[in-house]
């Protein structure tokens, strides 16, 4: 009997022991959550937008020599004693569901000081009630649903465009071509760019783009012949193709991920199908795997992109990011992942500023947010929230791709029409 | 026209599907356990014949029975080395012993594999398109098509004109009857499996030719086999040959139907809803399914 109490009391005592350098260590890191696709059917995507987060938190945390931004000498936030940003990531899998789930589950248990996410607009709704309940700050850095700015939440905001100003994008580019402003085409007479179709996935995001798009071409005034939403994964999308091709027309639009963008293109190409303008609205499109997987497959698609890796020519910061990204994976930095970097970078300036890990300090800092256009690798005017926190310097372009003397595909920018790179491809050549 | 194609395109579909859910309702015929990790079998047949027509440079179909062989293997090893002790637990245990083997097995190819998406980019027919009149085919889909007929006719032949056969179906009606003729029920249970692996992996060979590979692949087919055992009955091959034909059909169809109706709220995006708001309805009217027996 005494010698089981004492076991007891040695067991106490030890666990005491281990518990204490918890209690009176200072907290060195400053936790954020991140939440990202990283199993499923977006799996790829998830782990570049990880690799890019990843990468970001590194140019802050340590000094790194040849990034010529100020961010990158902080070696941790200056004015929180050089602390450390630490990205706590969770996988959400593409489900609502599970993203609330994850995102209290970071609030409440490991204690982070703000969350940024979580790609799939799907997921970042949901992600952001629970943010908004607990008020712990959110940054979006890639959802472009328009709905999530307009829930009038204080706890949110979101560094990327959204998709009404991309879709303003591609109809400017309509109406340019029956204009001849287009580099390289000569004005198309109005009658024979008039049918719109497009096929959309169905959660939030593409049914969010297939409402936008309905709603500009009726201010553009394009015909919407056919408009269609399908489940991004389908194990076969031989009937929306089919219904997409009896329509005949001038137009197709679509709004995909990866898998489904892949497939879908195939599927057309089967059916030799013809058009004269393809337009992807990011996402799938512009995912370093379309162009690898499809190849010359993709010549004269259109995609809308924040990002291309021409620009790294003209904007050296996004050169020397894009290096070390280059450099660790292989891949150039893309639409998405390059605004992953500038997520993880809003929240370096912001927790600079705020000077504190109170949530209230943070949300104060956030709202008077400014940082400079030269600081950015994105060829925006900077990053500034307005009241609803949508940043109101952000911009896209729209990029086609295009075959290349020695047989490869790059993408080049088409719109806006001032930093065109490249004659446009008009028609679209097809699969005939 | 449009809806002739579509019904042919529907059979090619529906076909495949066929041959995923004959796999799975010849395990529950003979042992009345629902194989949950049918999926996965399915998708490393897809990741064999992937690799083996990388690694060795051949034409994906020509290796297609390398993934005939995994999948008997992989049936075999799961009978011999999980199922077999399941047996000995309550029904509940079977059924969650499966789904640990379901999950067991994705993770481990995405472990190995990763989470890249792959399909077979070079073979004879990939990318091709069959032109007959007015109907154009995929290549790829019609030869799955045609060599799912193939597997399906060559396990209804063994199942039905070889003595091994008569015993697995005589086992499958009466376990207890059939061991008094002696018939060892522990090798007609590792058949079954066997059978089922095997098929499953062809289905997963011929699918990655015009579909995706990735680790979770299997969940979306073996819902849609699932669909197809239930309606046509199960332990019924007639029956998981017509409901795989009726659901690749109806599949194809509805989205036509909706846009040749002119409504745009009956979309692709039900497809599936129609899928299994029939098997709800057949099972409801009709439990033993299609062709299954009552039991």
């Amino acid at each position: 009997m005494k010698g089981k109490r004492l076991f007891l009391y040695l067991v106490v005592f030890l666990s005491v022991l281990m518990l204490t350098p918890m209690l009176f260590a200072a907290e060195k890191d400053i936790k954020i959550g991140v939440l990202y696709p990283l199993s499923g059917s977006l799996a790829g995507i998830g782990r570049d937008l990880q690799r890019a987060a990843e990468l970001t938190v590194d140019i802050v945390n340590n000094k790194t020599p040849g990034v010529d931004i100020p961010m990158a000498q902080w070696g941790g936030i200056p004015s929180l004693g050089g602390a450390k940003i630490k990205l706590i990531f969770a996988d959400h899998r593409g489900e609502p569901d599970r993203g609330a789930d994850l995102a209290k589950r970071l609030i409440l248990d490991d204690k982070v000081v703000g969350l940024m996410g979580a790609y799939n607009s799907a997921v970042t709704k949901t992600v952001s009630a629970v943010a908004e309940r607990y008020g712990i700050p959110l940054i979006n850095d890639s959802s472009t649903s328009p709905d999530l700015t307009n829930r009038g939440f204080k706890w949110f905001w979101r560094t990327t465009p959204h998709d009404d100003y991309f879709n303003k994008d591609l109809f400017e580019l309509l109406k340019g071509l029956t204009e001849g402003k287009v580099k390289g085409v000569k004005a198309i007479p109005k009658n024979e760019l008039k049918n719109l179709a497009y096929v959309c996935e169905n959660t939030e995001w593409g049914s969010s783009v297939a409402k936008s798009i309905e709603g500009f071409a009726k201010e553009y005034g394009f015909a919407t012949s056919k408009g269609m939403l399908y489940n991004a994964n389908s194990p076969d999308l031989t009937s929306e193709a089919k219904a997409l091709l009896a329509a005949k027309p001038d137009a197709m639009l679509f709004a995909s991920y990866l898998s489904d963008s892949l497939l879908m293109i195939r599927t057309l190409k089967g059916m030799k199908a013809h058009t004269k303008f393809f337009w992807g609205q990011d996402a799938g499109f512009e995912m370093a795997d379309f162009a690898k997987t499809l190849g010359t497959d993709i010549d004269g698609v259109l995609t809308r992109t924040v990002f291309i890796a021409t620009l790294t020519k003209v904007k050296k910061v996004a050169g020397q990011v894009n290096g070390l990204y280059k450099q660790k994976y292989g891949d150039d930095l893309t639409g998405a992942t390059a605004r992953a970097v500038v997520g993880v970078q809003t929240w370096a300036y912001v927790l600079n500023k705020a000077a504190s890990t109170d949530p209230k300090a943070i949300q104060k800092a956030c709202n008077e947010i400014n940082i400079p256009a030269s600081d950015l690798v994105m060829p925006w005017a900077g990053v500034k929230f307005d009241a609803t926190g949508q940043n109101i310097l952000g911009r896209g372009l729209i990029g086609q791709y295009q075959k290349t003397k020695e047989g490869t595909i790059d993408l080049e920018i088409v719109y806006p029409f001032e930093f065109a790179t490249a004659n446009f491809i008009y028609p679209f050549p097809g699969w005939d | 026209m449009i809806i002739a194609d579509t019904l042919l395109q529907g059979i090619l579909m529906g076909l495949l599907f066929a041959l995923v859910a004959l796999g799975l309702t010849v395990i529950f015929g003979v042992m009345d356990i629902v194989n949950f990790a049918h999926g996965e079998f399915l998708m490393i047949g897809m990741y064999t014949v992937y690799w083996t027509s990388l690694l060795l440079g051949v034409d994906p179909l020509l290796v297609l029975p390398a993934s005939a062989i995994v999948g008997v293997l992989l049936g075999l090893a799961s009978y011999y080395w999980l199922i077999k002790y399941l047996l000995r637990g309550p029904a509940i245990a079977q059924l969650l012993g499966t789904f640990g083997l379901m999950l067991f097995l994705r993770y481990l190819v995405m472990f190995l594999f990763g989470i890249d998406y792959r399909i077979i980019q070079k073979g004879l027919l990939v990318g091709k398109s069959l032109a007959i009149g007015p109907f154009i085919f995929d290549w790829t889909k019609l030869a799955a098509a045609m060599l799912s007929l193939i597997a399906f006719a060559f396990v209804y032949y063994f199942l039905h004109k070889t003595k091994i056969g008569k015993g697995l179906r005589a086992t499958a009606v009466n376990r207890e009857a059939a061991s008094y003729m002696g018939i060892r029920t522990d090798r007609m249970n590792a058949l079954a499996w066997a059978i089922g692996g095997g098929t499953a992996g062809v289905a997963g060979g011929l699918l990655v030719n015009f579909y995706y590979a990735f680790p979770t692949v299997g969940l979306l087919f073996v819902m849609i086999a699932f669909a197809c055992v239930a309606l046509g009955g199960f332990g019924s091959i007639k029956g998981a040959f017509f409901a795989g034909l009726l659901v690749g059909v109806i599949e194809m169809l509805f989205p036509i139907f909706g846009s040749l109706i002119g409504s745009s709220f009956l979309g692709p995006h039900f497809k599936f809803t129609v899928v299994y708001l029939t098997y709800f309805i057949i099972v409801v009217f009709r439990p033993q399914g299609l062709f299954g027996w009552k039991h």
